[in-house]
């Protein structure tokens, strides 16, 4: 199979608790594909809360300091450091007094997932990590042409539906909320779940930083999240309000599908 | 007049007071499985490959496929809906579970239901890529969109 | 309520078997429990945020147009059904809600209530047609159409309310006084077929119901009680009177031309516990008065065999009083009313005007302590119990001052604070007890407030109920 063949092979793997959806061209379905499901059980054995022998887990409980595990924790908690900053704390690396960068490490794992296909040379894949899309080039097999990648966002009031679609190349789409776990989103400053928004979607090119934004932005409540979403540089959101509003910050509509 | 004035005044204020203080979100469904922030116990050995075969209902028309969601607590009571997906796109939604405790919950599902349903797919127009939303787990992820579109429907 | 008549009454033989009243009349112990006005009110309040809770903890959540009308509909329903309980229980004659309260103030009360619940259910039936209209996305028309035909019980619901708004545009004060009272009066029990006819409705479509055993036995619960009080205040205990006293016209004598005292006997009446300044409500049993019922206080205090009754030609019942054979057996109920003297130990005035003197007359023959009494009639002919009075003021050394005329012979008003203050002396430190016609009663209970006399220690009682 020549790379650039237009066949397009789609896995999905279960993996950091949820399933990591791959959309890629089926040349790079071999090696590339394999390695970049690696590099997601890597980071799960790393990172996961849940695993005792997780290097999060031993530092939370402090057996381990930072200096002991591998750069990749440091780089991971100085990012949260920096968002944490950057939101106000509404964005937060604890959850209930312990250590939990959940909230930036999925959507960093799922966007190094990527970039390692595209390493690989693959300049087409979408992957999907329980909610949380990255996207590399456009669609179509023709690079010089590339068709907008088609992300539906689910609706949180209706199971079956999807409130908008949105179409670009090459950017991440992230969705905080509280639809299918109840409100997991606390509010950091007050402990409780965050109420009043349903749900946040923040779109823009990298998939760590969007996650981590919608998070923070389900935290803050609106219109203070609306508002933040629209100060940061380079990334957009949509939000739907529990009284059933919806609101877009000024970047989404140009991710509004053509057709 | 004055105590007409009271009476129908106090009683506007308390009825909005009262509806609006229950205009809160909805509680999450009471089936969302394994509560906290995502589970990998049961995640321990990663697997390739096709995963998660949604529940193939004998009565989709062929080269759709059926995926009956979750139990949601949706404004008219708890509702459990099929979704129908051909070639990515939602193409029909079936109500499989739905109040029917009084005659005003039977009214709604022979009126309303139609309605939203209509309204739900001539707005799904075109192919969907992959579906954004708020994380699901590994066993939300059976009966979500995202493992229709992914096992090809 | 004592009605005196202008018009002679013809005076049947007096049987020589009692004397005049002996003074002072005696003052019966009384332990009846009275409630107390706030505490009604706050219980009732107390079950209405009840009412809310129940309503609260059975919707999940409200969005929407349709919602919020079918949940305000849902809300005002609950309402309803709970206020006409509480509006029955009003009239029950429940006894210590009658003395605690008072007859004329319990009137109010549900006059009031009653104007409030027949609006709610108006707005409860059009908010829950147009709530479940827009949530199943159809037209008022046809949703009122499926709710009539196809909802349980809907249908006598509906009755059920075109009942009670019938009830209560005939209750309207226009209306009824083109009424006879006895017609009103009767017109009003639809309101106990209302209340049965919706009764249903409210298990069968009302959402906190449905699922709920719990309320639905607590609301049985509710109107069962009520309705159980009801049957035993107005129907027992009545008959229970009726057989234990034997209640009957020992004679009628004339005090005043059109002014008629009808002497009621019977056996162990202390066991009824009546108060100077109560009233009884008397069902003669013969021909023509056997299908009315009315109020008339006792205008002398009650005693072991025998109750007093004194009563004005001012209508076809008290009229036809004159004529009541000895004999004729009464149905009783009572006693009722608030209008008593609990604590005059600092001393008593009495003001009464024209038919008020009924049950002041009572009372000034049984209260202890320093009494005065003012009596303000129009004209002489109008005074009635004079000599009565003059003895009991001489025989306790009372005082009475007799205030006669009209108010164009008098100048104007005659009891003004000047006038009071200068007929009793110390007269801001005594209780002050009004009764007689409204306009009159306001007059003076504004005067008694320019003399310095403490509102909680004027007490008055309105007829008009």
């Amino acid at each position: 199979m020549t790379a650039g063949g237009a066949v397009r092979v789609r896995r999905a793997e279960h993996v950091m608790g949820t399933v990591v959806s791959f959309d890629v061209l089926s040349g790079y379905a071999g090696a590339a594909l394999t390695e970049a499901v690696r590099w997601l059980h890597w980071v799960d054995e790393r990172f996961s809360p849940f695993r005792p022998d997780s290097d999060v887990s031993r530092l939370a409980g402090g057996e381990i300091t930072v200096a002991d595990c591998g750069p990749e924790v440091a780089g991971v908690l100085a990012a949260c450091a920096d968002l944490s900053a950057l939101s106000g704390g509404y964005f937060s690396a604890t959850y209930a007094g312990q250590l939990d960068p959940s909230g930036y490490v999925k959507g960093w794992a799922i966007e190094r997932a990527a970039g390692l296909l595209t390493a690989a040379g693959s300049g087409s894949h979408c992957v999907n990590g329980g909610g949380d899309v990255q996207c590399a080039g456009g669609r179509g097999a023709d690079p010089a042409r590339p068709e907008p990648w088609r992300i539906g966002i689910s609706d949180p009031r209706r199971p079956w539906s999807l409130c908008r679609v949105v179409a670009g190349t090459g950017f991440a789409v992230a969705t905080s909320g509280v639809a299918e776990r109840g409100p997991h989103i606390v509010n950091p400053h007050t402990g409780a779940p965050a109420g009043d928004l349903l749900s946040v979607t923040v779109v823009g090119a990298r998939l760590s930083l969007a996650d981590a934004y919608a998070t923070a932005a389900v935290a803050m409540g609106f219109p203070a999240a609306r508002d933040w979403i629209e100060g940061l540089d380079g990334y957009c959101g949509f939000g739907i309000c529990a009284d059933g509003q919806a609101w877009e910050t000024s970047g989404f509509s140009a991710y509004q599908p053509r057709s | 007049m004055r105590r007409v004035f009271l009476a129908v005044t106090g009683t506007v204020a308390g009825l909005v007071a009262l509806l609006a203080f229950r205009s809160h979100v909805p509680s999450a469904a009471p089936q969302a499985t394994s509560g906290g922030a995502g589970s990998s116990a049961g995640a321990g050995t990663g697997q390739t490959g096709t995963v998660g075969q949604p529940a193939v209902n004998s009565s989709v028309p062929a080269g759709e496929r059926g995926i009956d969601g979750n139990v949601a607590n949706t404004v008219y009571g708890p509702v459990q809906v099929q979704v129908l997906v051909k070639n990515s796109k939602i193409v029909n939604v079936h109500i499989l579970e739905q109040p029917s405790s009084t005659i005003h919950d039977l009214q709604i599902g022979q009126f309303a239901f139609p309605q939203l349903i209509k309204e739900t797919i001539s707005t799904q127009s075109g192919r969907i890529d992959a579906v954004s939303g708020a994380s699901y787990t590994s066993a939300g992820y059976i009966k979500s969109l995202q493992s229709a579109i992914d096992n090809g429907a | 309520m004592t009605i005196l008549a202008r018009k002679p009454a013809p005076a049947p033989a007096r049987p020589a078997r009692w004397a005049r009243p002996r003074v002072p009349e005696v003052k019966p112990q009384n332990v009846m429990i009275k409630a107390k006005p706030g505490l009604v009110l706050s219980v009732i309040a107390l079950g209405a945020i009840a009412v809310v809770a129940l309503w609260w903890q059975d919707t999940a959540s409200v969005h929407g147009l349709g919602a919020w009308l079918t949940g305000a509909g849902e809300v005002l329903g609950l309402m309803c059904g709970y206020g006409v309980v509480v509006l029955v229980a009003l009239m029950a004659r429940l006894p210590p809600l009658e003395r605690g309260i008072g007859t004329d103030r319990l009137a109010r009360w549900h006059a009031m209530g009653g104007r409030y619940v027949v609006s709610i259910v108006v707005a409860h039936g059009l908010l829950i047609v147009w709530g479940y209209a827009v949530t199943a996305r159809t037209n008022v028309v046809s949703e009122s159409a499926t709710l009539l035909t196809q909802y349980p019980d809907v249908l006598m619901a509906t009755a059920a309310g075109f009942l009670l708004l019938g009830v209560g545009i005939v209750s309207m004060r226009a209306a009824r006084r083109r009424l006879r009272y006895e017609t009103w009066y009767y017109l009003h029990f639809y309101t106990y077929l209302a209340i049965a006819l919706a009764f249903s409705h409210q298990f069968a479509d009302g959402q906190s119901f449905v699922n709920s055993l719990g309320a639905r036995f607590w609301w049985s619960a509710m109107y069962l009680t009520v309705a159980l009080l009801v049957v035993w205040y107005r129907i027992l205990v009545p008959w229970r009177a009726f057989t234990r006293h034997g209640f009957r016209v020992l004679g009628v004598r004339a005090e005043a031309p059109g002014v008629v005292s009808v002497y009621i006997g019977g056996s162990r009446l202390d066991e009824l516990a009546a108060e100077p300044g109560q009233f009884f409500r008397w069902r003669f049993l013969n021909r023509s008065l056997w299908w009315q019922s009315h109020p008339y206080s006792l205008s002398a205090a009650p005693g072991r065999d025998r109750l007093r009754i004194t009563v004005k030609d001012l209508g076809d019942h008290s009229r036809s009083l004159g004529y009541l054979r000895p004999g004729t057996r009464v149905w009783v109920e009572g006693p009722f009313g608030a209008f008593t003297a609990d604590d005059a130990r600092r001393g008593a005035v009495l003001l009464a005007g024209g038919v008020g003197i009924t049950p002041l007359r009572a009372m000034f023959a049984s209260l202890p302590g320093r009494v005065t009494l003012i009596y303000r009639a129009r004209s002489w002919s109008d005074v009635v119990f004079r000599d009565e009075l003059d003895a009991i003021a001489r025989a306790r050394g009372a005082r009475v001052h007799y205030v006669v005329g009209s108010r164009a012979e008098l100048g104007g008003d005659p009891l003004t604070a000047a006038v009071l203050r200068r007929l009793v002396p110390g007269l801001h430190k005594q209780d002050v007890y009004v009764c007689g016609p409204t306009g009159m009663m306001a007059s003076a209970v504004a005067a008694l407030a320019d003399a310095g006399v403490p509102r909680r220690r004027v007490h008055f009682e309105s007829f008009e109920f």
